[in-house]
């Protein structure tokens, strides 16, 4: 650039910009947010559960406000068990969404067989290397630290280990 | 009132991580489609169909089918729309255009698939997170579920249900990625040894790098006609012969029927064959460019549009048979693991490559022999939608 550049007038834009609430992961999880406020609530509570349509009788994961098989809403919650089994699992190393990236790596992400449902989840404590399709798991509800002040939970699952309290 | 369709040619921009804008994909598809047929200008066109996933999220622009409208100066006089179905945005563009040219409400039509994937290394994360959106967020994006570890679990349940190899998945991603180094516009130019997807870096398991289609700038623009003005214009058209579609009503990964099957690409092709008077899609299929997103697409796909029985995909690829001199060639192009996949301008890229194969203008080393039957498919979000359309010499 030659000196004899013209002064030019500055203009900024902010260095930091908050990131949206939008783009974390977890959604609000208060009547103030969701109409499926109340499966938050049982989770919250200890209780992993989902709705059943009390018309025909239908079950559905994620929980629903209508019934999508007959379109009625008339809903309840029901609880799912917490033991299930592996149907399929990876572990992730790359191609990471955001939040994801700095931390939490390598992870292990699977589908969990329930009985009345299967469900994606992560499986903390254990390896991919250690895992076989058919291993026992169960339910580990965490709970959801920033980037807001709301009270977050949300479900994970873990190896069932198998020698228990019992001494083996 | 159903009047044939084809497509007429078209070009692509340079695809890979590129010094570019979405804007300046957008022009660089639009003029590569015009000057590949000299015949037809932007003052010819009366509808236009962008397809375009996440530009909202990629670019920051919405709105954007007027928006290259005014790039490329056209004036459009019937239609206009931007496509978003995920991975299978580029041909959802065709299968409208195709749609309204037959039912006679427009004679000519651009359509244009363009994407702006790479962000910068700092910013890859954002763009991986977009891309996880495509599914149920609330209860599987949350559970830091994205593409790779998706497939890596059709992978597991293929091996484990099928018996499918960790070198059959190997072979395809080999394959395509060796055929894309006769591709000029495509982002990856090396040939590719079974031992080098193995020794690749482990991304999802059981999924290695190789496995993985890139992230991808790029654009690709086709002219779409009617028979009569397409005769005007050019010798070799490739005529629409048959376009299916389905989506199962789950989209969240509880309500995915198997992990090893998808029964809507089934259905999607079994529609189009039927449209397109195909019976046995093996003996009447030259040419097909189906959606390998991850090596274990493709040896699912073989079996669900009728290459190979249901668990012999992996069999079918070990014995060559989608080998470019095989019984089907199996994404000459180089697929999206070779070519990559700029999301909304795949499906228009798969549709140039058998219009091309047709016309005998592609690289003589990825020629499949006079071939006069293709298809491309595509999978969307879950891999719950399918999309299938089978292109021919001659209009049935």
């Amino acid at each position: 650039m030659s000196d004899d550049t013209p002064d030019r007038k500055r203009v900024s834009v902010p260095e930091e910009i908050e990131l949206p609430r939008l783009l974390d992961f977890y959604e609000l999880q208060t009547d103030d947010h969701t109409r499926i406020h109340e499966f938050y609530e049982n989770l919250r509570d200890g209780q992993l559960t989902t709705t059943r349509c009390q018309d025909c009788e239908e079950i559905h994961y994620p929980p629903r406000i209508v019934c999508p098989e007959c379109m009625g809403d008339n809903l309840a919650y029901v609880d799912l068990p917490h033991e299930g089994e592996l149907f399929a699992f990876s572990e992730v190393r790359g191609g990471l969404p955001i939040g994801l990236a700095e931390h939490d790596v390598p992870y292990v992400v699977a589908v969990v067989d329930l009985g009345p449902v299967r469900l994606s989840a992560r499986v903390d404590g254990a390896a991919y290397d250690d895992l076989e399709i058919g291993d026992p798991v169960e339910l580990n509800i965490v709970e959801i630290d920033g980037p807001t002040e709301e009270e977050r939970v949300f479900y994970r699952f873990e190896p069932v280990n198998e020698n228990g309290g019992d001494s083996e | 009132m159903v009047r044939n369709v084809a497509i007429v040619g078209g070009g692509h921009s340079d695809w890979g991580e590129r010094a570019a804008t979405w804007k300046d994909l957008a022009q660089e598809g639009g003029k590569a489609a015009f000057d590949a047929v000299p015949e037809v200008g932007p003052e010819d066109i009366e509808g236009l169909f962008v397809g375009a996933v996440q530009p909202e999220r990629f670019a920051n622009q919405t709105h954007v089918a007027p928006l290259v409208a005014e790039l490329l100066g056209i004036e459009v006089t019937e239609m206009i729309a931007r496509t978003e179905l995920a991975c299978a945005s580029g041909q959802a563009a065709l299968r409208y255009a195709w749609l309204a040219i037959a039912a006679g409400q427009l004679d000519v039509a651009l359509v244009l698939g363009v994407e702006k994937m790479n962000l910068g290394r700092k910013y890859m994360p954002e763009m991986q997170a977009s891309m996880a959106n495509v599914l149920d967020r609330e209860f599987d994006g949350a559970n830091g579920l994205a593409a790779p570890p998706f497939f890596a679990w059709y992978a597991q349940r293929h091996m484990h249900e099928y018996g499918t190899t960790r070198e059959q998945l190997s072979q395809v991603a080999a394959k395509n990625k060796t055929n894309a180094s006769k591709t000029d516009f495509a982002q990856f130019q090396s040939s590719c040894a079974i031992e080098d997807v193995e020794e690749s870096p482990e991304i999802a398991a059981p999924l290695h790098l190789f496995d993985c289609s890139g992230i991808t700038d790029g654009a690709a623009g086709a002219i779409l006609m009617s028979e009569e003005k397409a005769r005007e214009v050019t010798d070799t058209p490739a005529f629409i012969t048959g376009s299916g579609q389905s989506s199962m009503a789950g989209n969240s990964i509880n309500n995915l029927p198997s992990l090893s099957t998808w029964p809507q690409a089934r259905k999607a092709s079994q529609n189009a064959y039927e449209q397109a008077g195909i019976e046995d899609p093996l003996a009447d299929i030259d040419v097909a460019e189906v959606h390998d997103c991850f090596s274990i697409s493709e040896i699912i796909e073989y079996e669900e549009l009728g290459f190979a029985e249901r668990g012999e995909g992996g069999q079918f690829i070990e014995d060559g048979r989608s080998h470019i001199d095989g019984d089907v060639a199996v994404n000459p192009r180089g697929g999206l693991l070779g070519c990559g996949h700029p999301l909304g301008a795949t499906g228009i890229s798969q549709a140039l490559e058998i219009t091309h194969q047709f016309q005998g203008t592609v690289s003589s080393d990825r020629q499949v022999d006079d071939p006069t039957t293709g298809l491309i498919h595509n999978l969307s979000g879950s891999a719950s939608v399918h999309s299938v359309m089978v292109l021919d010499r001659d209009p049935q």
